[in-house]
């Protein structure tokens, strides 16, 4: 667990631990008060639901939509237990706690303090929820896809599922899409109208016009108001954000005194008797990693029984479908492979690495001196090499889906394929 | 969203004007029945869809006139523009100064590629002048000869060039004993052709638009101008503004998109119907007053009979019942007048629309199986009068309506195109007798697959 080493200004002053969480809790996202920090020490009950929802939150991926946020209290702690398994978090004492959310707030404080000295935590955080006053270009924000999502609810079909129904299915998400792309053409309409209206009401030059949101915030003076007070609060985050990076080393010495507040852990195999002293050094791993290497056998054995007593059951099914069954793993694998050499290839021919981070959208006059940022030009070639990338795996999994219904319509004599009209 | 409309040919400039007038006069009507604001709103997106703006103010209609004789273009231009309340745009029309006489391969192998350019480039322009696009709304015959054959053409040029935007074309279908001789050919060639690049096909038969006239309107001397008019009455309360799902405070941004998504999600099923109820001349209608349930029962009967007015309706046809059929009787699910939908959407216009009771479009036995009411059943409202009618609900359907008159079609082409009638006239300009075989294939599956619905 690396730490950031501070110049030791206020270490040791009393008064400094109170000001550093009060800090912390201002500039993190549905901070839990002071007080909640100081009864997790002691691991109090009352203070448990409301780290658990601390971290929900700031573990969700960053678009994760209201819906999510409004989850029971057991969904949040069930799914915050996995995300941080996903993210290697050691402590097994944290998994084992009751998914009602109702206890835990000293283990619950001990993950957070993790999260936060593992690596940036705020920043993210307040990226996130930055006021943005342009209107923004969003296909380059990267990130978003590679956390982990929250499952959606998954909808069982009860018995056979009519193939007219699905295509009737399908014929509608066609027209939700085309919907779709009708009103962002819209949408790109009328930004332009906005942005050609606004020519030179902008007071920075550079800029040149307005965005939607400054072009409301002169209609509408209520909206201004909001937007201030939006950006007031903003303001009070960062500064928070800033008092908490200045006093954070006493909160650090304040968290060892929380671990050994920590009853020593019970003697079970993966748990490593290192891990709550002093010196965080690598030496201190060793028997964690032989520990964890025994575990890992164990698992594997066990699944290997699992997996044969599955596959002799199945076997008893008819030997033709497990063979089709491992053929499909192995295209699985040839397709995996084939999809990692083409990423490969489109990043090469991009030209290296894609344009990346929020852009605001800036109209200029034609052929005007170009300033910083990206052209829109650049932008178009960056989305039409990921546009040919997503084309080609689509192309792929729709021979697959051909070949697949090819092999099951071989296998039933006497069935006739007849594809719809058209196209 | 803005919808672009494509007028082909005779009828489908005539019905367009038509079209235009009643949306027109409807979202300036007074007599809406709602507050003031409530009625601007519904006049701002009946505009935005329909009408752009010129700077003396007199809204134009987002259409492109297009035909190969110049008379009826003009005496639409003219019309519009006499009016002063609305006009066409005078760089949106297209003609010619010949005819095509009725010839479908003509249209659509020599007008087609010859005028296809000058023809985009008109829309091209209209869509320019759209903020949001929500979709074309190509309006045509499907048995002449200039409007079906190049309506064809032009409407898969749409595909390839606006591969994203919806695109329904509205088909006029012909009098069972028309004058044309190969009006049969042109209908199968049409229909097969739009049937692989159009999204959905709305259909409006010549036949039963004339007997509301006679019946329910009660005009002696039925001139095309009749018909068109109840046409574009039964389109102007489909498409005119309805609430969007949040509720009242919205109207519905994307008529043509929300209507394709409810009703034509699955590729092979692409016809469509329309009903409304009541239908009446203006006189009547200030001595007539109608309860929901009485408009909902009579247009749920309209459905399942398959009626296309309100007077005249089998009330014996019932749906089947469901459950497995008793041994011994005849098997319950064949009851041959029974209309099976695949989804429909009722929208209803006026007083008291809240309190609209439509359990009865929402019983399953209607359906078929493998698509259930929560899917297949869909209501847009609005408290917004129509075309002072103080109630009005519209049916628009994808069942089987079609079924038995295209089955006809499609029977009496082919015994034609077994003794290769009239087929030089075709193969003379690039048809072939291969592309009749596709199309007679084609529909073929799209009279099995709703016979099995």
């Amino acid at each position: 667990m690396g730490r950031r080493r501070r110049p030791a200004e206020l270490a040791g002053a009393a008064g400094a631990l109170p000001e550093a969480i009060a800090a912390l809790s201002r500039a993190l996202p549905a901070g839990p008060s002071p007080e909640t920090f100081r009864r997790a020490k002691f691991d109090r009950p009352e203070a448990a639901p409301a780290l658990w929802r601390l971290l929900f939150r700031v573990l969700s991926p960053p678009r994760a939509d209201g819906a999510s946020a409004s989850r029971a209290l057991e969904a949040q702690a069930r799914w915050v237990k996995a995300a941080l398994l996903t993210q290697g978090y050691p402590r097994l004492r944290l998994a084992r706690l009751p998914d009602d959310g109702s206890q835990g707030s000293r283990e619950l404080l001990l993950a957070l303090s993790w999260l936060l000295a593992r690596k940036p935590l705020l920043e993210p955080l307040l990226a996130r929820t930055r006021v943005r006053l342009g209107d923004e270009l969003p296909a380059f924000e990267c990130g978003a896809l590679a956390s982990p999502s929250l499952p959606a609810p998954r909808l069982e079909a009860d018995g056979p599922v009519d193939a007219c129904h699905l295509q009737w299915l399908m014929g509608k998400l066609r027209f939700r899409w085309r919907n779709l792309m009708a009103s962002q053409q819209e949408q790109c309409a009328l930004l332009g109208k906005i942005h050609m209206y606004t020519r030179g009401c902008h007071s920075d030059c550079r800029l040149g016009h307005l965005s939607v949101a400054e072009t409301e915030l002169l209609r509408d003076p209520e909206g201004g108001r909001q937007l201030l007070r939006r950006l007031e609060s903003e303001n009070a985050r960062l500064g928070a954000a800033l008092e908490w990076w200045r006093r954070e080393l006493v909160f650090w010495q304040w968290m060892d005194t929380v671990l050994g507040a920590c009853p020593p852990e019970a003697p079970q195999p993966a748990c490593p008797p290192g891990l709550g002293g002093r010196g965080r050094t690598a030496g201190a791993w060793d028997p964690a990693v032989w520990e964890l290497q025994a575990l890992q056998e164990e698992l594997q054995a066990a699944v290997g029984a699992r997996r044969a007593a599955w596959a002799a059951r199945v076997r008893g099914q008819g030997p033709e479908w497990s063979a089709a069954r491992q053929a499909a793993q192995e295209a699985t694998r040839e397709a995996v492979g084939r999809e990692l050499a083409a990423l490969r290839q489109a990043w090469e021919r991009g030209g290296g690495p894609q344009p990346h981070g929020p852009l605001r959208l800036v109209r200029t006059e034609a052929g005007a001196p170009g300033g910083p940022g990206l052209r829109a030009v650049e932008a178009i070639g960056a989305l039409k090499s990921r546009e040919a990338c997503l084309e080609a795996a689509l192309h792929q999994l729709q021979a697959q889906c051909r070949q697949q219904l090819a092999r099951l319509a071989g296998a039933l004599p006497g069935l006739l394929w007849i594809p719809p009209p058209g196209r | 969203m803005s919808i672009v409309t494509l007028q082909l040919g005779q009828s489908g400039n005539q019905i367009g004007f038509e079209v235009f007038d009643a949306l027109f006069s409807d979202s300036h009507c007074s007599q809406g029945l709602c507050s003031k604001r409530e009625n601007e709103a519904y006049q701002a997106s009946c505009k935005e869809r329909f009408f752009s703006e010129e700077e003396n103010g007199v809204p134009i209609a987002r259409a492109v006139l297009v035909d190969m004789e110049p008379k009826v273009i003009n005496q639409t231009l003219s019309k519009a523009s006499q009016s002063g309340r609305w006009k066409y745009g005078q760089r949106s029309c297209f003609c010619q100064k010949q005819g095509s006489g009725n010839n479908w391969a003509y249209g659509y192998s020599v007008h087609g590629p010859r005028h296809a350019e000058s023809i985009m480039n008109l829309i091209q322009k209209e869509v320019e002048k759209c903020d949001s696009l929500s979709g074309f709304f190509i309006v045509m015959s499907m048995a002449g000869g200039t409007g079906s054959g190049l309506g064809a053409f032009i409407t898969r040029n749409l595909q390839d060039q606006y591969s994203n935007s919806l695109k329904m074309n509205h088909i006029i279908w012909p009098y069972g004993t028309g004058e044309v001789i190969v009006q049969n050919y042109n209908s199968i060639l049409t229909l097969s052709h739009l049937y692989r690049s159009s999204d959905a096909l709305l259909v409006h038969e010549n036949d039963a638009l004339h007997k509301i006239c006679a019946k329910l309107m009660n005009i002696k001397q039925i001139s095309f101008r009749d018909i068109n008019q109840v046409l574009a009455h039964q389109l102007g309360s489909v498409f005119q503004p309805t609430y969007s799902e949040e509720g009242s405070s919205h109207y519905r941004r994307n008529p043509l998109g929300d209507l394709m998504e409810n009703l034509v999600s699955h590729p092979e099923f692409k016809l469509l119907g329309v009903r409304n109820i009541p239908q009446m001349s203006e006189h009547s209608l200030a001595y007539s007053t109608f309860t929901w349930a009485g408009l909902l029962k009579h247009l749920r009967q309209m459905l399942i009979s398959n009626a296309k007015m309100e007077e005249g309706i089998d009330w014996q046809v019932r749906p089947p019942l469901s459950g497995a059929p008793t041994p011994g009787k005849m098997p319950v699910n064949k009851n041959p007048h029974f209309n099976k939908s695949l989804a429909n959407l009722v929208i209803l216009r006026g007083k008291e629309v809240h309190s609209a009771d439509l359990g009865g479009f929402k019983d399953p036995a209607l359906y078929t199986s493998w698509l259930g009411p929560d899917n297949a059943f869909n209501m847009w409202k609005t408290q917004r009068a129509f075309n002072k009618y103080e109630k009005s609900a519209a049916l628009v359907s994808n069942s089987q309506f079609l079924v038995k008159p295209l089955d006809m079609i499609v029977g009496k082409a082919w015994n034609m195109f077994a003794s290769k009638a009239y087929i030089h006239q075709y193969t003379k300009f690039g048809i072939e007798e291969e592309d009749f075989l596709d199309s007679f294939t084609l529909l073929e599956q799209v009279v099995a697959s709703y016979r099995n619905l």
